[in-house]
């Protein structure tokens, strides 16, 4: 589930380790379908996909490797379901395949995390230097891969280290894309929707592309925090988008029916209309969400944002692009 | 100024009797009703948590007669129940009403925040005096929980159909109409006397324990009745949450009879970490109840509410190992009394059906996953 984001860090640790370690690739029909099946109704697609995950894996290997985030900042919590996590993937695939689950929880500091991750790394060896090496060797990789995501760069293209084509390349229209990380870059549910946007002619700008200080400052305006940490940024980030006009319009992914994006959506849409500066457009993913209407809308957004953009030109009106 | 808060079970006598104790002008909410659930699910989000619909819903109806200051409680943590206050501040602003929300926000680290809160609050009254109605509007919903308690573990007994419950509602006027210690131990006494006092039957019950998230469980109107129609049916009915019990901050439950480290305990083979809400209680208590040797669960679950939803995962494991059964209700604003009913009819028969061949220890079939 959070493998767009943490991916690098757990491949390069685990490797670093000397463990062999299999990926279930990208997601797929078929692994989204085992996914419904097993998975809660309730659950939100997320999860879903990350049962198929885990069903799909659950075979070839010892062990699967789940951590439970609990808060990846101070004074923020993840979501429930990401607690849950490790016991879901456990009650989906029995006692036959162990379960690696180190806690990450900055509520109390540095230490127990570092006890989180070296009991971890006790499972492959024995040498207290090799996991410590391991480890900051992987958060280093970590690093330079959320600052290729920042710079733009696909996310494909960030774990694999390919060819830098950047998502945005000063093309006339851009689009900001925002929402979680598994909303976003994972090609199959979203119908590579990046992709496409891209071959439209589109920049894209996802969240993690949008400057941390302009999230936090927008944070702060707001009359009460947001304590989870993912939404903190998905707001932040739409909020500087419209503030500060980074993009033409907003697209606001969300998975159905995911908790803290449910209210986040009121917040930011009334923000949004408040400022009046960007369009913005909520689309939610669900496992029924047909590849033509998706489609349909998006480019219909797109349209629009043209439209628009050529008749403020047309007007003599300085648009400002940042 | 006129206060007004959404329902919850018993909430409604307790901050009733705090505003009338304080002598403040309060207009409690329109009972709930089908309109209620309505208005919040026509304002709120999609698919937001069922509770935040409903709440909203009491909002709503509270402005319309006439409230102008809407209390909520407001915090932090994984569920989303620390965010309604800001968000239906939001939702009703953008649907054009006129109000003043003031969230009470319950958090170690923001102490000053609720003391201005709460000065907002009482006015002119004396920090003393509101110190005092709390203390006494606590006690009476203490007194009102273990009534309602005396209520589930008897309703099964009733000679006549209803005889418990009206006469529990009986007890709330009067634990209401009290104003001091010495008339609240009288009608403890008169109470459970009148509890007591409704004609009964001979009748061999089974033990039913109801589990889930707290709003749900304590809400009459919207959990459908499930603790009246399971006691209807036969049913001895323990839940896993009363309203002073969940108010109490050190995790103690005197009336559902554990402290919430025995349940995280229990729960540790099959979740190990808090989820935000009940959700670890829900797991840990369900081991409990078999502990206890009841024959059923019923897990109550808001539509997409996220503790109860990975609780619901994990429930079936659960409900394997040990041979408990486990019958999960989602409720949402499109749920039937009569689908409801149904299935309540079915899993008590199922657990007549168990208890009868434990005793005779005729061969089990294989437990089926709920």
């Amino acid at each position: 589930m959070l493998y767009f984001r943490y991916g690098r860090l757990w491949n390069s640790f685990l490797n670093a380790l000397g463990a062999e370690v299999v990926e279930s690739g990208e997601t797929t029909r078929s692994i989204l379908t085992s996914g419904v099946s097993k998975a809660e109704n309730e659950s939100c697609l997320p999860v879903k996909v990350f049962y198929g995950h885990v069903l799909a894996l659950k075979d070839k290997v010892d062990a699967l490797f789940v951590p439970r985030l609990v808060s990846v900042k101070k004074n923020t919590h993840t979501c429930p379901k990401m607690l849950g996590l490790p016991d879901m993937a456990k009650s989906a695939v029995g006692e036959k395949v162990d379960i690696i689950a180190p806690t990450i929880d900055f509520h109390f500091g540095l230490w127990t995390n570092y006890r989180a991750v070296y009991s971890t790394g006790r499972r492959f060896t024995r040498n207290p230097a090799k996991i410590i090496s391991s480890g900051i060797e992987a958060w280093k990789e970590h690093g330079s891969y959320l600052e290729k995501l920042t710079m733009g760069v696909d996310h494909k293209q960030a774990l694999e280290g390919g060819s830098e084509q950047r998502l945005c390349e000063g093309r006339e229209l851009r689009v900001g894309v925002i929402g979680h990380h598994y909303n976003v870059y994972d090609t199959f549910t979203t119908m590579s929707l990046l992709e496409r946007l891209g071959a439209m002619g589109v920049d894209v700008m996802t969240a993690d592309m949008v400057p941390e200080t302009l999230r936090e400052l927008e944070l702060k305006k707001l009359p009460q925090e947001i304590y989870w940490s993912y939404e903190q940024e998905i707001a932040g980030a739409i909020l500087a988008c419209g503030r500060y006009k980074l993009v033409d319009g907003i697209i606001f992914m969300i998975s159905f029916p995911c908790g803290p994006d449910s209210i986040i959506r009121v917040l930011c849409e009334q923000e949004i209309r408040s400022m009046d500066t960007v369009p913005m457009m909520t689309l939610v993913m669900d496992e029924h969400t047909g590849e033509g209407g998706f489609l349909t809308r998006i480019e219909a957004f797109v349209d629009m944002l043209r439209r628009k953009k050529d008749r403020a030109e047309a007007d003599n009106r300085v648009v400002v692009a940042v | 100024m006129k206060i007004s808060w959404p329902h919850m079970g018993s909430l409604e006598v307790v901050l009733a009797s705090v505003f009338e104790e304080l002598g403040l002008e309060y207009v409690p909410a329109p009972p709930n009703s089908e309109r209620t659930l309505e208005l919040g699910a026509r304002y709120g989000p999609e698919f937001a948590c069922f509770p935040l619909k409903t709440t909203l819903g009491n909002f709503i109806e509270a402005i319309e007669a006439g409230a102008d200051t809407l209390i909520m409680v407001a915090g932090r943590g994984p569920c989303r129940f620390g965010y309604y206050a800001e968000t239906q501040r939001r939702i009703l602003e953008d649907a054009g009403y006129e109000f003043e929300m003031v969230p009470l926000t319950f958090h170690l680290g923001k102490m000053p925040l609720l003391m201005r809160q709460l000065r907002r609050l009482k006015q002119s009254a004396s920090w003393t005096s509101l110190a005092r109605a709390v203390k006494i509007a606590l006690s009476k919903a203490y007194l009102i929980d273990r009534l309602e308690q005396q209520a589930l573990h008897q309703r099964y007994l009733d000679r006549d159909k209803g005889a418990t419950t009206s006469a529990l509602k009986e007890c709330y006027e009067m634990v209401f109409q009290c104003d001091g210690y010495d008339r609240l131990r009288r009608v403890e006494r008169e109470g459970f006397e009148l509890l007591h006092s409704v004609p009964k039957t001979e009748r061999q019950p089974i033990k039913i324990g109801i589990i889930g998230e707290f709003y749900l469980v304590l809400e009459p109107f919207f959990n459908l009745q499930v603790e009246e129609q399971l006691g209807y049916l036969g049913a001895y009915v323990e839940r896993n949450i009363y309203l002073t019990d969940w108010l109490r901050p050190s995790g103690n439950k005197p009336i559902a009879g554990h402290h919430d480290s025995e349940s995280e305990e229990a729960a540790r083979p099959y979740l190990t970490h808090a989820v935000g809400g009940e959700g670890l209680h829900s797991v840990g208590n369900t081991v409990l109840f078999h502990r206890h040797g009841f024959d059923g669960v019923v897990h109550l679950m808001p539509f997409t509410c996220m503790p109860e939803t990975i609780a619901k995962s994990i429930l079936p494991m659960v409900s394997q190992d040990l041979g408990i059964p486990v019958l999960s209700l989602v409720i949402d604003e499109m749920t039937g009394k009569a689908g409801v009913a149904t299935r309540l009819e079915a899993f008590v028969d199922l657990a007549h059906f168990r208890r009868r061949a434990h005793r005779q220890e005729l061969p089990l079939a294989p437990q089926p996953a709920f």
